[in-house]
């Protein structure tokens, strides 16, 4: 038994908000962000600058399919230390060969090779190969201002659709999806019913519900493809969803990587002035 | 000299830190308790009577790094007198994986004042709308509940915690996994949560066992088609090993697929030493295929060497590969089903496969381990009074 949710979005004209582009740790406080958001996004922040698998660090992505070249110019992935490296899918396992030696690429496991770390992922027969190096200047992080009223907290109506299929995940990536159902909230005069999906493989016991949505602020202020939000379990089958929570696809970060499409449904009408912002890098002249 | 001039560092601060500490990561659902024993140079992570070390201890700045080396992993936490507070990390592929942590001087104590809580109970594990078996044991340890959550692939390792009134809360930390279950009974039904990680929460509803089977028979998860069971991998010295090799001619063989990183894999070395010891002289041969995290040879031989000293392992333990589950089913194509670490391949002297045992089920499951081991030595008799291959 699914309760619709009263989340009292107020209606906001775009630009009525006066935003700071670049909100230091204070600037948050005096914004009214709940510590444990503060937290969550100083952590995103330094594992975004540092971590071995931060966009930041990509340096190429591609499907393995029937075999990929990875070395010297005009290799598939043009990075010369690998010399005149292939990777082939064998029984659903990748393997990287370089001078007659042979690495095992195991689906979503990194492997450190010299200075680079790879990384497989996607179904079997159709797995894809992505490559970091050392983090390269990451962008910090913007966001809105802290909406108290962006909160809400529901239970799920069943889904749709059964079984498990494949979709591009936050990490530009392919990850297994199962349709956990359907998340109904409401405000004055918009309801909207957004599709839930639980991201990761089937025995991960930490796999998350995440919502993968639209709204009108996409081009103007927000990433121009959409953004997550992953929900807050609450016990009893309730989950919250809190829209200052929402974050950027990988591919706003780095261009090695692809957007997911839209899931189906999920379009807000009303702007969601909440969450992660996208500032466009300027063209380089 | 650099872990000198560590030692150095920790014992500066240790006059401070030393000592047992009763540890808590703050999930969203709830408080997962755990003990640190920290001393001069070294720190150990405790459930209960299960104690790690931690790989590494020192200081940065005015804050004391645990590290977990195995899994990437480290508590880093501000020292003020009495308390320590901080985070547990590790890394992520999507994200930083953070969880509050805190922990004050003394040592836990654990009730366990609930018998009407101990026991087995068939589980169902609620995914929103579909549902998954688990088995809960619980019985009274030395200090508090002991316990374990077994799924079909094993468990999980040792559960520590208490039983107070009509609740009972268990949790098993060990650097990666972070589990805790939260259970109330309700009449005859134990209704709880079982929160995996910072906010992952499963409702769960449980009855008690009925002594029918629950999981999947774990001789049912995996086959091998009918034709004699083919291996062939290098040993920590470089030989090549097979199947056809003359000293398992006419013999009954047990091949184990193991990990060094694999905890269950250890609980189950000392149940194949026993074997081993007892019926090695009427044809039993054992080898474990061992499939490691990085696939380098030298990397991983150096690894399955501490696992063969660490048990006091005497029969031959083989190299395999990468630990995951399609190099696994690549190295051994004749198997169907492949999913767990350890897993058990029972074959008759005509060298065709009898059984297969996936997982295992660790001392921390108790009655259901001594049924196990006992099933192992039965099966191991039934192998060896087979006739051999000259029969056919």
């Amino acid at each position: 038994m699914a309760l619709a949710i009263r989340v009292p979005l107020r209606l906001v004209v775009a630009g009525t908000i006066s935003l700071s582009l670049t909100a230091s740790r204070a600037e948050l406080q005096a914004q009214g962000v709940p510590p444990t958001l503060q937290q969550e996004r100083g952590d995103l922040t330094a594992w975004l600058a540092e971590a071995p698998l931060s966009p930041f660090a990509a340096v190429a992505l591609h499907p393995i399919g029937p075999g990929l070249t990875i070395g010297v110019a005009p290799a598939d992935i043009p990075l010369a230390e690998f010399g005149s490296g292939t990777v082939n899918e064998k029984n659903g396992l990748a393997i990287l060969t370089v001078d007659g030696r042979h690495r095992s690429l195991p689906r979503g496991r990194p492997v450190a090779i010299g200075p680079y770390t790879l990384l497989t992922a996607g179904a079997r027969g159709r797995a894809t190969l992505a490559v970091f190096g050392a983090p390269r200047e990451a962008k910090r992080p913007t966001y809105y201002p802290y909406r108290g009223d962006l909160v809400a907290s529901a239970a799920l109506e069943p889904p749709e659709r059964a079984g498990p299929f494949v979709v591009l995940g936050l990490d530009g990536l392919d990850t297994q999806a199962v349709e956990a159902g359907f998340l109904r909230i409401a405000w004055e005069n918009q309801e909207a019913r957004l599709r839930v999906y639980r991201l990761g493989e089937a025995d991960d016991d930490e796999a998350a519900l995440f919502v993968f949505f639209q709204d009108p602020t996409n081009g103007k202020g927000s990433y121009p493809a959409g953004r997550f939000v992953e929900l807050i379990p609450q016990g009893g089958g309730r989950y919250q969803l809190d829209l200052n929570r929402a974050r950027n696809p990988f591919c706003a970060y780095s261009t090695v990587f692809p957007c997911p499409a839209p899931w189906p449904g999920n379009r807000l009408t009303v702007p969601v002035t909440a969450g992660e912002r996208y500032i466009e890098t300027p063209k380089a002249r | 000299m650099l872990s000198a001039i560590l030692s150095l560092l920790m014992a500066a601060g240790s006059d401070s830190v030393s000592g047992p500490w009763r540890a808590t990561l703050d999930l969203a659902g709830g408080e997962l308790r755990f003990s640190l024993v920290i001393e001069a140079g070294s720190a150990r992570l405790c459930n209960g009577p299960a104690c790690e070390p931690f790989s590494g201890t020192r200081w940065q700045g005015d804050s004391l790094v645990l590290d977990l080396g195995d899994y990437a992993a480290s508590i880093s936490a501000a020292h003020h007198g009495d308390s320590l507070t901080g985070y547990y990390r590790n890394l992520g592929r999507r994200g930083p994986r953070t969880i509050p942590f805190r922990a004050a001087r003394g040592t836990w104590r654990m009730r366990s004042q609930s018998p009407g809580m101990l026991g087995q109970w068939d589980a169902w594990f609620e995914s929103e709308f579909s549902a998954t078996p688990r088995v809960l044991e619980f019985r009274a340890g030395a200090d508090g509940v002991e316990g374990a959550v077994i799924a079909n692939s094993g468990d999980a390792g040792l559960f520590w915690g208490e039983a107070a009134g009509d609740s009972i809360v268990i949790a098993h930390f060990d650097g990666s996994f972070v589990y805790l279950l939260t259970g109330r009974l309700d009449g005859d039904t134990l209704r709880g949560e079982f929160h995996a990680g910072l906010r992952s929460r499963t409702p769960f509803v449980a009855t008690r066992s009925s002594g029918k089977p629950h999981l999947t028979p774990p001789t049912a998860v995996t086959r091998a088609d009918t034709t004699p069971f083919r291996f062939s991998f290098p040993d920590l010295e470089g030989r090549t090993i097979s199947s056809t090799d003359e000293r398992f001619r006419g013999k009954a063989v047990l091949i184990d697929i193991f990990g060094t990183w694999c905890p269950t894999c250890h609980d189950a070395a000392p149940t194949l030493v026993e074997l081993y010891r007892d019926f090695r002289d009427r044809g039993l041969e054992i080898v474990g295929v061992a499939f490691e995290a990085t696939g380098d040879t030298a990397h991983d031989a150096g690894l399955v060497r501490r696992y063969r000293q660490k048990h006091g392992i005497e029969f031959p333990l083989l190299l395999g590969g990468i630990s995951e589950q399609e190099v696994v089913s690549a190295a051994l194509p004749q198997l169907d089903g492949f999913t767990a670490f350890p897993t058990t391949i029972f074959v008759g002297r005509d060298g065709r496969v009898r059984r297969i045992h996936a997982g295992f089920y660790g001392p921390a499951t108790g009655a259901q381990h001594t049924a196990l081991v006992a099933e192992f030595r039965s099966a191991v008799e039934s192998l060896l009074a087979e006739s051999g291959p000259q029969a056919q």
